[in-house]
């Protein structure tokens, strides 16, 4: 009896093994390597990619970055409406800095995020849609540029998913996508 | 009616033999493994209790908490169910698969005693300073991420915890030694061995706690002025996934033994299962990447290359168990006639035993259900739209809840009939309590996922249901969060009833003669034929259907990324 408790007799090595296993191997190897491939193609050829390039930063830059861009913006009763395609918003405990933007539908922008004070997230969803959502992670002391581009006007809200202290579900800002 | 507890019937060398299992007993060994277990299930009681007010608190038409309250019993949570109650056990586990299955004696107890009192004093030190948490500091919940600031003494008791935990290892490893220099051209058997891989991946995750909490609590009371949030999550997740591998390791150990023992389960081929436990212990550690996916500061190739876990090595090697378990228990039963049919061999096994369902339950949930989200969210691109969602919180109770905590629920049964030689009070409530636990946890976790990644919903939250200052909240996701209160909160009566049975049989149990529950395993005797002759297409069957569903949820988190708006 092969027991897993006991010291296996002889040598084990050459031990024979089921047709069934070895297949089932076979098949794991070849499915592990299609999950391996599937992240290199959609770098390639898919349209979500939070690649983009970080920089470092101090909070006080940063927090005259974004002071920057709400000046250079157009201020509506909407939201801001960004000079050119950067946009800079910031999360600090417990708001975000540099919403609502008021975005056009269609066109890409260039995201600069970074966090004042601790760790926070930035969830986005639309509010039609909940299911669509994706969520990055804010570092503070970290500039992180990701080229986003929304197609589907509508109210995309922003809310925080990294604990960041007790107000922090309280954490709220948005992205106004008109036509 | 303590001291009965650690009373069995030694010889005069001090050893015993299991009329179960065969193996020759170390009178310290098996009381330690007696402590160590019973503090676990302590701890899991403690986690239990938080459960119930997390549970009460973020299905908000209860709304039990305020916030402040809520994450510190949220930190409460985590800390005792996912390191104590685990880890309590784990070293039970190393001095069960070392010193008990090599039938020798336990080395340097006071080492093991040593950790054992680090580990239980700042475990008690950990859950202190958490619920005594004030204002600048912050509940640490389970990854205390710098620059937010916990209380120092946090971090203090979390550097002795671990040291404890590395002392209390030392009389396992020196077991290992002291068999490889009688024994050289031995194999150690595979629970051994198991045990001797998942201690290893424990020291690496604990040198990577010591590499993290050290310079942490340096900065928290001011040696360091400075902490690099980027820095501490590459360093934290060393720990923070390491320990989850722990966990993996030691079930997949502990499936192998109880498999065996309860079931009639062999081996089907050494090579393959020894060499899916060496496969975690080169690629498991790099799991623990999937936590940065949507971090700034590291690039693409980085994020690919170590979510694959170097070409998923350790998917693999998860893929190999989870034929070579079932298969063991298929060939095991079918070369003694148990069954002749596709599944006959699995019908036909002891379902009335907790042990065994609660086994089975576990292997069958950990790999539908944790082991097929975790290759999801570890995805890089497909991890935009799990992180810090709440159907990560989902993936992680189907492996440590439904995988883990099922299984070492399995073993406490095992344990109390087995070495406190106690008949299990309320035998009818015991024999459904797997049923019930996993069933309702099951589906508790399953909407975790589903609000997660349908509707967004964020973890570590108080309410989604009001944000102040705006109209918008998660009102839309109302329905599945009574389905997840109602599921959860029977799933937490499914844990009193077992810390019931438990605790019940230890203090008012019949005395048992275990060979009467478990059939004694020297009388596991076949045909003699070849193990990995027996056919094995119940297991195929079983596998293939697990691909099938692996790979329709693949395909529709890939279609569900593909509608997002467009980013990188």
């Amino acid at each position: 009896m092969s027991s897993p408790i006991h010291s296996p007799q002889g040598n084990w090595w050459i031990a024979g093994v089921s047709v069934l296993e070895k297949t089932w191997i076979r098949i794991s190897v070849v499915w592990c390597l299609i999950l391996f491939a599937s992240m290199i193609v959609w770098a390639s050829y898919g349209k979500q990619n939070q690649h983009g390039p970080t920089y470092r930063v101090s909070t006080s830059e940063y927090i005259q970055k974004v002071q920057d861009f709400k000046k250079a913006g157009t201020q509506t009763e909407e939201g801001i409406i960004p000079a050119d395609e950067h946009i800079y918003v910031a999360a600090a405990r417990f708001s975000f800095d540099g919403f609502p933007v008021v975005l056009k539908a269609g066109k890409q922008y260039q995201v600069h995020m970074s966090s004042y004070d601790v760790q926070h997230g930035l969830s986005i969803r639309p509010e039609h849609a909940l299911s669509k959502q994706m969520s990055l992670q804010l570092l503070p002391g970290y500039e992180w540029v990701l080229p986003m581009k929304f197609d589907e006007p509508g109210v995309y809200h922003v809310v925080c998913n990294e604990f960041c202290g007790v107000g922090h579900s309280t954490m709220h800002g948005s992205f106004i996508v008109q036509r | 009616m303590i001291k009965e507890l650690f009373t069995n019937d030694y010889g005069p060398d001090g050893f015993r033999t299991c009329s179960v299992t065969g193996m020759r007993i170390d009178r310290t060994a098996e009381n330690f493994v007696k402590i160590f277990g019973l503090t676990a299930v302590v701890a899991l009681v403690m986690g239990g209790i938080s459960a119930i007010l997390v549970v009460l608190t973020r299905w908000e038409v209860v709304g039990l908490l305020p916030p402040d309250a809520f994450y510190n019993w949220l930190s409460v949570h985590a800390w005792n169910l996912l390191i104590f109650w685990m880890v309590f056990m784990e070293v039970a586990i190393l001095y069960v698969g070392g010193p008990m299955v090599l039938g020798r004696k336990l080395p340097a107890p006071k080492l093991a005693m040593v950790g054992y009192v680090l580990m239980l004093v700042s475990a008690i030190g950990i859950n202190w300073s958490i619920m005594t948490t004030s204002a600048p500091d912050q509940a640490p919940l389970l990854t205390s991420y710098a620059p937010l600031p916990s209380s120092e003494w946090f971090y203090l008791s979390a550097i002795v915890f671990i040291l404890g935990t590395v002392i209390a290892a030392l009389p396992f490893f020196a077991a290992i030694w002291q068999e490889k220099i009688e024994h050289p051209n031995r194999s150690l058997p595979l629970v051994a061995f198991g045990a001797f891989i998942t201690a290893i991946i424990a020291v690496e995750a604990l040198l990577g706690g010591l590499i993290t909490y050290i310079p942490t609590y340096m900065w928290r009371i001011g040696l360091i002025e400075h902490i690099d949030a980027a820095w501490y999550r590459q360093m934290y997740w060393i720990i923070g996934h390491g320990s989850q591998q722990i966990n993996l390791a030691a079930m997949v150990t502990v499936w192998y033994f109880l498999t065996h023992v309860v079931g009639g389960a062999e081996v089907v081929s050494e090579k393959v299962s020894r060499s899916a436990f060496i496969l975690y212990l080169f690629f498991i550690n790099m799991g623990a990447a999937h936590h940065l996916m949507a971090d700034p500061a590291l690039a693409a190739s980085w994020k690919v290359w170590n979510t694959s876990y170097a070409a998923y090595g350790a998917v693999l090697a998860s893929m190999i168990h989870a034929f070579a378990i079932p298969a063991g228990l298929e060939a095991g039963r079918r070369k003694r006639g148990a069954g002749k049919s596709l599944f006959g061999w699995l019908w036909s096994a002891p379902w009335g035993n907790p042990v065994f369902s609660a086994v089975i339950f576990s292997i069958i949930l950990f790999g539908f259900m944790g082991g097929i989200t975790g290759v999801l969210m570890g995805q890089m691109q497909l991890n935009l739209a799990w992180h810090n969602t709440w159907a990560t919180v989902g993936h992680f109770h189907a492996t440590v809840v439904l995988g883990t905590t099922m299984t070492f629920m399995g073993l406490v049964f095992f344990v109390i009939q087995t070495m406190f030689k106690k008949e299990l009070i309320m035998a009818p409530l015991a024999r459904i309590q797997p049923w019930f636990y996993s069933g309702f946890m099951a589906l508790a976790t399953l909407m975790m996922m589903y609000l997660g990644i349908l509707y967004g919903i964020p973890r570590r939250h108080a309410s989604v249901m009001d944000i102040p200052g705006t109209d918008f909240n998660f009102g839309a996701a109302e329905p599945l969060f009574v389905i997840f209160g109602i599921a959860a909160l029977l799933a937490i009566v499914g844990g009193i009833l077992f810390a019931g049975i438990s605790v019940g049989s230890l203090l008012f149990g019949k005395k048992l003669e275990p060979s009467s529950v478990f059939r004694p395993a020297a009388s596991w005797t076949g045909d003699g034929s070849a193990v990995h002759l027996q056919s094995m297409r119940g297991t195929f069957t079983f596998t293939l259907i697990f691909l099938a569903v692996f790979v329709i949820a693949y395909i529709l988190n890939w279609y569900l990324l593909s509608r997002l708006w467009e980013i990188g």
